[in-house]
């Protein structure tokens, strides 16, 4: 019965090695922003005309974790000694400058990869990185629209959110979550503030499935300690068969989710997000053409090969129709555990 | 609001000759940007010492953002916004503002309800 044996193909998990590259490609991926202060904001003696902050910022990080280097920026070069007295950071918020308000909870590269696969004129030239432009205002945000304040503590209590729902959705319960010590949740997130991968994964491994035989997800150095829950983890093997042991049940641990933690973002449009079990009932593997016909069947008809009319993108880059929704999950998901399918119409990149 | 583009605009990458294929492509998009009328249930359960409802099953609209629900909690309630108020899903996980009621019963949907936890405590921060 194993879905393994019948398949032919390599598995998308033989090589350790591409896991940990992926991880490390998706953690390193950044994308340009060109932040610009409003100008009716800026205090008093200003240096006008430089309140313009460029910034490659990583995709996995947050808005409000770029705002103290762009104070910083503003109290080198534009400000003058009262005005970085004058500005509270807790007021600010940021706009793009086409309108709209920015979802600050979103990762950057999430904010991004919606830009770019939206129908807005000026994000149709997205062939080449085009910098996002954003406005930022130094007061009055609108709090009855942000819902929520943008304040770095409120990005991490959403961050750890994402995370429990993605634990919640993949096995049915949030106890790898719960099972972190408060050090080591805190720790997740101090690895997003100081873009630390290693900081990051020490942790991220314990929670986030992982497909490699050697229970390590790629990563060389200290191996992972195993999970308290780990017997739950793989549902289809014996219970003897203990992860790390150099058997294949480690592998079978992002297939044996219930579902993979991914959403699926329409150009300027609704947010789905359904089940995605790693293997069909008929044993395939679940991959992204027929996850995306069977939820967007107008713009990809006809599965497994690539649509005429649309096309997904996945941390910024084109993503094939082949590719399996779990190993999506153990190898490209945001650091906050989900997969960010963002669908645009037409041609990628023209 | 966002300035909407418009959205009969043919991308740039299309070229004259794909213009049945865009047409297509945005009649398709159309269809999936229409809201949801349909309702699911929302089953409200106390936590801790929070004060339970008379009723505790209201039919929602799907496409409503989860920030309505609690809105709509609220007002049930009577609570001011001021007045703390936590809320759970399945007493494991606070879901974003914006995620809409119609995804997370897609998700996470028990005997054909959608269990919303709610407490003026955290309780699984």
């Amino acid at each position: 019965m194993s879905t393994y044996g019948a398949r032919h193909a390599p598995s998308a998990f033989s090589t350790p090695a591409s896991i940990a590259l992926f991880r490390r490609l998706t953690w390193e991926g950044t994308v340009p922003l060109e932040i610009r202060v409003d100008g009716k904001e800026l205090p008093a003696n200003s240096n006008r005309g430089l309140e313009c902050y460029f910034v490659q910022a990583p995709r996995v990080s947050y808005l409000p974790l770029l705002v103290p280097e762009v104070r910083q920026f503003l109290m080198d070069v534009v400000f003058d000694e009262n005005g970085g007295r004058v500005v509270k950071e807790e007021e600010w918020w940021f706009e793009r400058e086409d309108g709209g308000l920015v979802k600050w909870h979103w990762p950057i590269g999430l904010i991004y990869d919606t830009y770019t696969t939206s129908l807005a004129p000026a994000a149709a030239a997205a062939a080449s990185p085009v910098p996002l432009k954003l406005v930022l205002h130094l007061a009055s945000p609108p709090t009855d629209k942000l819902l929520l304040q943008p304040s770095a503590d409120a990005c991490k209590q959403a961050f750890m959110g994402q995370l429990k729902e993605a634990d919640f959705l993949r096995w049915g319960s949030t106890k790898r979550m719960t099972g972190l010590r408060k050090q080591e949740q805190d720790g997740i997130w101090d690895g997003i503030k100081e873009h630390n991968f290693d900081t990051y994964w020490r942790i991220a491994s314990k929670i986030t499935p992982t497909p490699s035989p050697n229970a390590q997800g790629g990563r060389s150095p200290s191996p992972a300690p195993v999970p308290p829950s780990s017997a739950s983890m793989v549902h289809t093997r014996p219970p003897s068969a203990e992860p790390g042991a150099g058997s294949d049940a480690n592998r079978d641990a992002a297939t044996s989710v219930r579902s993979v933690p991914v959403r699926i973002y329409l150009p300027d449009g609704p947010v789905l997000q359904d089940l995605v079990p790693p293997t069909l009932d008929d044993g395939a593997p679940h991959i992204l053409g027929r996850f995306l016909h069977s939820h967007l069947p107008l713009l990809f008809p006809a599965p497994p090969g690539p649509s005429e009319l649309a096309y997904a993108v996945v941390q910024g880059v084109l993503c094939p129709m082949d590719a399996e929704m779990a190993w999506l999950g153990a190898c490209m998901a945001g650091a906050d555990g989900w997969v960010s399918v963002c669908v645009g119409i037409g041609r990628f990149g023209g | 609001m966002a300035a909407s583009p418009d959205i009969r605009a043919i991308p740039s990458s299309w070229t004259a000759s794909d213009s049945g294929a865009a047409k297509e492509a945005l009649d398709a998009l159309e269809t999936y940007k229409k809201k949801d009328p349909s309702k699911v249930v929302v089953r409200f359960r106390a936590i801790g010492n929070a004060p339970i409802m008379r009723q505790n099953f209201y039919k929602i609209t799907a496409s409503n953002r989860f920030q309505a629900v609690i809105q709509f909690l609220r007002k049930e309630l009577g609570w001011k916004s001021g007045d703390p108020l936590y809320t759970y899903i399945n007493m494991a996980f606070s879901p974003a503002p914006d995620d809409t009621v119609s995804n997370l019963f897609k998700s996470f949907s028990t005997d054909g309800h959608l269990i919303v936890n709610y407490s003026t405590t955290a309780a699984w921060g």
